[in-house]
């Protein structure tokens, strides 16, 4: 059974989907996340196992790589299918109620950006990562945010910008947050983005990659 | 301007900075994009669209910022809008990609047929041609999308994990980048341009391997056919994209330009070892959109000693913010084209700092006038010299009546005169008070005028 756990856990690290992918070429042939995960659950063990102590396990280490450089945006992408195949044979026990998510994370690029390959990563990361994630997608208005916030009131809002003319667009969208839901916790990131600049615009949180909100986040929630 | 710099032209100093070979100072490249726009008060949408407008702001950048190379045209949609990609336009910003063709269903053999007439390409190399004739000394960059950005456009995110599975279909569309790419840069060559730079920002997003086996092979051949054309080639990438810059080396471009993600001293060592040039890597947006003039002097500063003066050419980061203030980029060319300012900036980050502001009031007199003249050190620095020289001469018909006095920044006693007076540059001539004569050492006639109007203020004529 443990056994079962550290396979999917390994197939995620490595992004190794499925027995048909060819990737990685050393894997080829070989069972994937989306074979194991089945396996793990027919063999009983419970869908809450499966997912801390198999998909997390996966997604914490990728995270952890592309944080120092290890790893860049196509491996992390390959684990991220991977795990969203895993996750496919999870969905009904979020459904259910056997598996509670960490809780719900409102995510989009904000208003006049249009770049969304880092929005991508973090909502991929936070999904391994137990969260409920809804991606509003680019380009995404003030009211877009709250009106999914009225929908979810406890959810954490997050907010990305890879321009620079866009970042003074995320202090908007957190000025109207703040005005209307003001206990929102609200976290920025993006390439020009900065610690200093989330202090200014009143922002709860900063990371500079996927793998820092979440532990922003474990502190935080 | 120094005597040195009337020697070279830009042109020929971006060339021989290219070829590793010692230039009389290190070149300058404002990367000039969009801010041609916010220089011709025009939103970047109707800019990037007017060959006119593309001209007249690079006239005046070239006015304004006295640059030894510059982009004619900095918008890495150019081809992918050409070859079918919507785009979303922006008043402040370069416009963005927001439809993938090949990740829509359509193949690489139906996109549109690229030909100098598609798109804004005529827009393009209409602006090279006239610029080409109007500066003839000055280095143009012919700007072209590197084919991996190239590829993201027309493919989107699918680009990555075809890479990793169905690496055959990649290398396919790698290919048809790389052509594109070579008919862009023969255009631009035609046009006029002296640099081919690849622009490819994406690849800050993969690793070596990926990039030796996906990217490297398209941009070789493409510096090789540069080469072939007796022209120069430079590889930019902005972004986090140190664990590449070997292998950006490794492909033979004449230089590789990088930016503030990637420290200089390593792409100034890994520039030595593959014998090419680099360039970089000035703050954006920290120092030169939101950074005082001060700011950016100092920084400009320390960018030129960390760069050396092998091979390497000053240039920002990336593509520059529009509405970076104007005077900013007019202090990065202050400190690299003027050896004098360059030196007195290098005194001023290694002074003391002085906190208090000396009170001058009983400084000034009714029976005279003080001329205060502060300087680098003027027995270093010639135009200190003369000007020192120039007030003294001019006061001595005056006797008692005009009390002359040099103050060298390189003590504590002119850091305090120059903080008390207000002073911001040397050589300044500074009289009861007053700043009359900042770095221009001006003639007889108008000090004597200075002269006569501060004694007559005081009835002393």
């Amino acid at each position: 059974m443990k056994e079962l756990l550290e396979h999917i856990a390994y197939c995620i690290e490595y992004g190794k989907i499925n027995i048909q992918s060819p990737f990685p070429p050393d894997m080829k042939g070989k069972k994937g996340a989306d074979e194991y995960t089945k396996e793990a659950l027919d063999a009983g063990v419970s869908p809450h196992k499966v997912l801390t102590e198999g998909l997390m396990v996966g997604m914490d280490k990728v995270g952890k790589k592309f944080r120092e450089n290890k790893v860049f945006v196509p491996q992390v992408l390959m684990s991220a299918k991977a795990m969203n195949t895993a996750m496919e044979h999870l969905m009904p026990f979020f459904t259910s109620g056997d598996i509670t998510p960490k809780g719900t994370f409102i995510i989009g690029t904000v208003f006049g950006d249009l770049h969304d390959i880092g929005k991508n990563l973090v909502a991929m990361m936070l999904k391994g990562n137990g969260w409920k994630v809804i991606d509003l997608g680019m380009d995404v208005a003030a009211d877009k945010f709250l009106d999914t916030l009225h929908a979810h009131p406890d959810a954490v809002v997050g907010l990305s910008a890879l321009l620079t003319t866009t970042m003074s667009n995320m202090q908007q969208i957190v000025e109207r947050i703040r005005e209307e839901k003001p206990s929102t916790l609200i976290a920025v990131g993006g390439a020009p983005v900065t610690k200093e600049f989330c202090d200014k615009i009143g922002a709860d949180m900063y990371a500079p990659d996927p793998q820092g909100l979440l532990e922003e986040l474990e502190t935080a929630c | 301007m120094s005597e040195n710099q009337e020697t070279m032209t830009g042109k020929t100093r971006i060339q021989m900075a290219m070829r590793r070979k010692k230039t009389d100072r290190v070149p300058w490249v404002p990367f000039v994009g969009v801010h041609g726009g916010y220089l011709v008060d025009m939103p970047a949408d109707d800019y990037l669209r007017d060959s006119n407008a593309i001209i007249a702001g690079v006239d005046k950048a070239i006015d304004l910022y006295q640059p030894d190379g510059i982009p004619v045209v900095f918008d890495l949609q150019v081809e992918a809008e050409a070859l079918g990609c919507h785009l979303q336009w922006a008043k402040d910003n370069p416009p963005a990609v927001v439809s993938h063709p090949l990740a829509d269903g359509i193949g690489i053999a139906d996109l549109p047929e690229l030909n100098p007439g598609s798109g804004r390409i005529p827009v393009c190399m209409e602006a090279t041609s006239i610029l080409r004739k109007k500066h003839p000394d000055i280095a143009l960059y012919g700007l072209i999308t590197g084919p991996f950005t190239l590829a993201l456009h027309l493919a989107g995110t699918n680009i990555f994990m075809q890479m990793m599975e169905s690496p055959d279909e990649a290398h396919t569309l790698m290919e048809y980048c790389h052509g594109i790419s070579c008919n862009m840069a023969s255009w631009y060559m035609e046009a006029g341009c002296d640099v081919i730079a690849v622009v490819d920002p994406m690849t800050s997003q993969i690793d070596p391997a990926s990039f030796e086996m996906f990217v490297a092979p398209a941009v070789t051949k493409l510096f090789d056919m540069v080469r072939d054309r007796n022209k120069l080639s430079s590889f930019f990438v902005c972004g986090f994209a140190q664990q590449n810059v070997p292998a950006m080396a490794a492909c033979k471009p004449n230089n590789v330009s990088i930016d503030e993600n990637i420290p200089l001293s390593f792409v100034r060592e890994t520039a030595e070892e593959h014998q090419i040039s680099f360039g970089g890597n000035l703050k954006l947006t920290s120092v030169l959109s939101m950074g005082s003039t001060k700011e950016v002097e100092m920084h400009t500063l320390e960018t030129l000693e960390e760069g050396g003066d092998t091979g390497f050419i000053l240039a920002p980061g990336c593509d520059l913010v529009m509405e970076t203030p104007i005077e900013n980029l007019q202090a990065v060319t202050r400190v690299v084209s003027d050896p004098y300012h360059r030196e007195f900036v290098k005194t001023l980050q290694a002074a003391p700092v002085i906190e208090e502001v000396q009170d001058l009031s009983e400084r000034w007199q009714d029976d005279k006038v003080i001329i205060d003249v502060i300087t680098l050190d003027a027995s270093s620095c010639a135009p200190c010299q003369y000007m020192v020289e120039a007030m003294e001469l001019a006061s001595r018909p005056y006797g008692n009546k005009l009390q002359c006095n040099e103050f060298s920044i390189k003590n504590k006693e002119g850091l305090r005169m120059m903080k008390a007076l207000g002073v911001k540059n040397v050589p300044v001539t500074v009289m009861d008070g007053e700043i009359l004569f900042v770095s221009q050492i001006p003639p007889a006639r108008e000090i004597e005028k200075a002269i006569q109007k501060k004694l007559a203020a005081k009835n002393l004529l």
